[in-house]
């Protein structure tokens, strides 16, 4: 009985969260006749591709498409090279003062501001630095985004690595940096994937500072793009829900083949023999 | 000297974990530190192998000061408590690793592992992880790991206190014959009087900070330094009878100390000897252990198995004269 109640619930948690997915694809295939019939046709209705050809025959989603890979390749990249060493000083290194907590606690509070708070500065610096409208901008502010949450959530995997681990290596003949790069990295690799994926994810859906950072077509993010879909006389829903349906992909197509790491990761204790 | 600590001192904030420190380990010597948690035996092994720096005082390894070195310039292996091996890597790849970093050659590497392994009796288990190994051996491994380099020195920071009673002792012997058959200046912390006593050539006895006492096991407990000392090694622990108990014995405002094995018990009386009450009895098998109450003093006497006692039995006893033991008023051997 108790398993039995375990499954409807998780079916409905999964109907919950399915549900707009499944109305987002649905919509990408229906004839705009279908997309609006009353009551809604959840299964029976004419399959088109025509949205799909006219989300990517105009040129543009391509432009936006590989602009939001670049930025997020590129972002990511850039949160984990400059937040994991970080991280690791954080987790390992006596620091002048005992201040290893406030330092810590400040770059959280980083996060604190609403991103909308930021927006109207971030602007007026970018324009200074004449990085508006330019994907080096963005990423230097998903970056930014980005390096807090990356060396909180590292500096915990690394807290969970034994300190005697790397005092062996460095016993056995390493340097610090090579009972890093060798001993500790590959025992924290679940955590970094993990890691990645949530950075990836961020930088991937963010719309806010792409909208505000970002208004020449060229520099367009795919969130941007596809919401520039509603325009002054009508709402391309389908087209729209097929550029949607295209975005979500990539992310997932990387989540489930770092779903190994990243169930390990997020469990923690990956690390105890 | 294999091994020379110079007036080692070492400050975490304002406490002082080690007060100059200074000893000498020869070619080839079994080393134990004893002392109980956080008289700073580890800080020191942890200074020797570099992973701590001290605030003063040298660290002299064959000749040559490595007070500033870096732990893999020294040449010097350690097996920790955790033994701190390598979760991503085969015991294989765990032994071959001190090997593969100084980029020895393949066949070179192969080679001695296997004939390390089998030395330990791992071979059968080369391709397994960490956690597919039971406690004692990973303990092999560590071990295993720390021998095939042959450094100038190992260190050894409680290396059994993870195995079971049985294992440990098993593993105590072996370690014996390993070190002795290596000859390799051996470091070894230990809170365990008994692993000191079987292990040690010598014994370092460690106090907040402060070396004791430096000497051979058979002089740490037939002549210790301190009463620190002489309860601390020894099992059960030596009596200490305050004064004015040494009065009749010629000694009024001493404290005086006489092993469990050298107190002399009658169940009549003697001349000169003490009446007392027993006061409880514990029977250990091989031997009785009787504790005494004569006036405020509880004594433990060591006697044979066969021995009975009930409570409240009276008898006398003495301490062995010649076993006596004098210490001062600030606990200090008296000559």
């Amino acid at each position: 009985m108790k398993t039995v109640l375990k499954y409807i619930g998780a079916v409905i948690a999964l109907i919950v969260a399915l549900a707009p997915i499944y109305w987002l694809v649905t919509i990408s295939l229906k004839r705009e006749i279908d997309q609006f019939a009353f009551p809604p046709r959840w299964i029976a209705f004419t399959p088109v591709l025509t949205h799909y050809r006219e989300a990517f025959s105009s040129g543009s989603f391509s432009v936006y498409f590989t602009n939001s890979v670049i930025l997020a390749t590129v972002s990511t990249f850039a949160a984990l090279t400059l937040g994991v060493p970080a991280a690791y000083a954080l987790s390992r290194f006596t620091w002048p003062g005992d201040a290893r907590e406030e330092i810590a606690y400040w770059i959280l509070s980083t996060r604190l501001l609403p991103p909308i708070v930021t927006i109207v500065p971030l602007f007026l610096m970018l324009r200074e630095a004449h990085l508006l409208n330019s994907l080096a901008g963005l990423a230097l502010v998903y970056t930014a985004f980005n390096l807090p949450f990356v060396v909180w959530m590292m500096r915990g995997f690394f807290d969970e690595v034994p300190k005697e681990i790397e005092e062996a290596a460095m016993l056995d003949g390493e340097s610090r940096g090579g009972a890093l790069l060798r001993v500790v990295l590959p025992l924290v690799k679940p955590g970094l994937a993990a890691t990645a994926v949530f950075c990836l994810i961020v930088a991937w859906n963010e719309f806010l500072f792409a909208l505000i950072l970002t208004q020449t077509e060229a520099a367009m993010t795919l969130p941007v793009g596809i919401a520039s879909r509603v325009t002054q006389y009508e709402i391309k829903w389908g087209a729209m829900s097929a550029a949607g349906v295209v975005a979500m992909l990539p992310v997932l197509i990387f989540a489930s083949a770092a779903q190994k790491y990243l169930v390990r990761g997020l469990s923690l204790g990956a690390v105890k023999g | 000297m294999a091994l020379d600590l110079k007036n080692i001192v070492k400050e975490f904030g304002a406490r002082t974990v080690v007060r100059e420190v200074s000893l000498s380990a020869n070619e080839g010597e079994f080393v134990v530190l004893l002392g109980p948690s956080g008289c700073g035996k580890t800080t020191l092994l942890r200074i020797v192998a570099g992973l701590e720096s001290p605030d003063e005082g040298s660290v002299v390894l064959c000749g040559r000061d490595v007070t500033r070195l870096d732990p893999r310039d020294r040449d010097i292996a350690m097996v920790f408590q955790s033994y701190a091996l390598y979760p991503h890597m085969p015991v294989e790849q765990n032994i071959a690793y001190p090997l593969k970093i100084r980029k020895r050659p393949a066949e070179e590497i192969s080679r001695e592992t296997r004939s390390v392994a089998s030395r330990l009796g791992l071979a059968q288990l080369l391709d397994h992880y960490p956690r597919q190994l039971s406690g004692g051996e990973r303990q092999r491994v560590a071990l295993a790991r720390a021998i095939i380099r042959r450094p100038k020195a190992f260190l050894m920071d409680e290396p059994l206190s993870n195995l079971d009673a049985r294992l440990r002792v098993e593993m105590r012997a072996e370690l014996k014959r390993l070190q002795h058959e290596l000859g390799i200046v051996t470091l070894y912390v230990t809170h365990d009087q008994a692993e000191a006593m079987t292990l040690a050539h010598r014994i370092a006895v460690m106090r907040d900070g402060v070396l004791q006492q430096f000497a051979t096991p058979a002089e740490v407990y037939h002549r210790p330094a301190n009463t620190f000392v002489a309860t601390f090694v020894g099992s059960p622990s030596m009596n200490l009878l305050k004064p004015p108990f040494g009065t009749r014995f010629g000694k009024a405002d001493a404290t005086l100390g006489i092993r469990p094995e050298d107190v002399e018990l009658s169940l009549e009386e003697k001349r000169d000897w003490i009446a007392a009450l027993v006061w409880v009895t514990e029977e250990m098998g091989n031997e009785t252990l009787v504790v005494i109450k004569a006036g405020e003093e509880h004594i433990t006497v060591r006697a044979p198995s066969a021995t009975r006692l009930d409570f409240e039995t009276p008898v006398w006893f003495r301490p062995r004269p010649e076993k006596v033991h004098w210490f001062d008023q600030a606990g200090k051997r008296m000559p």
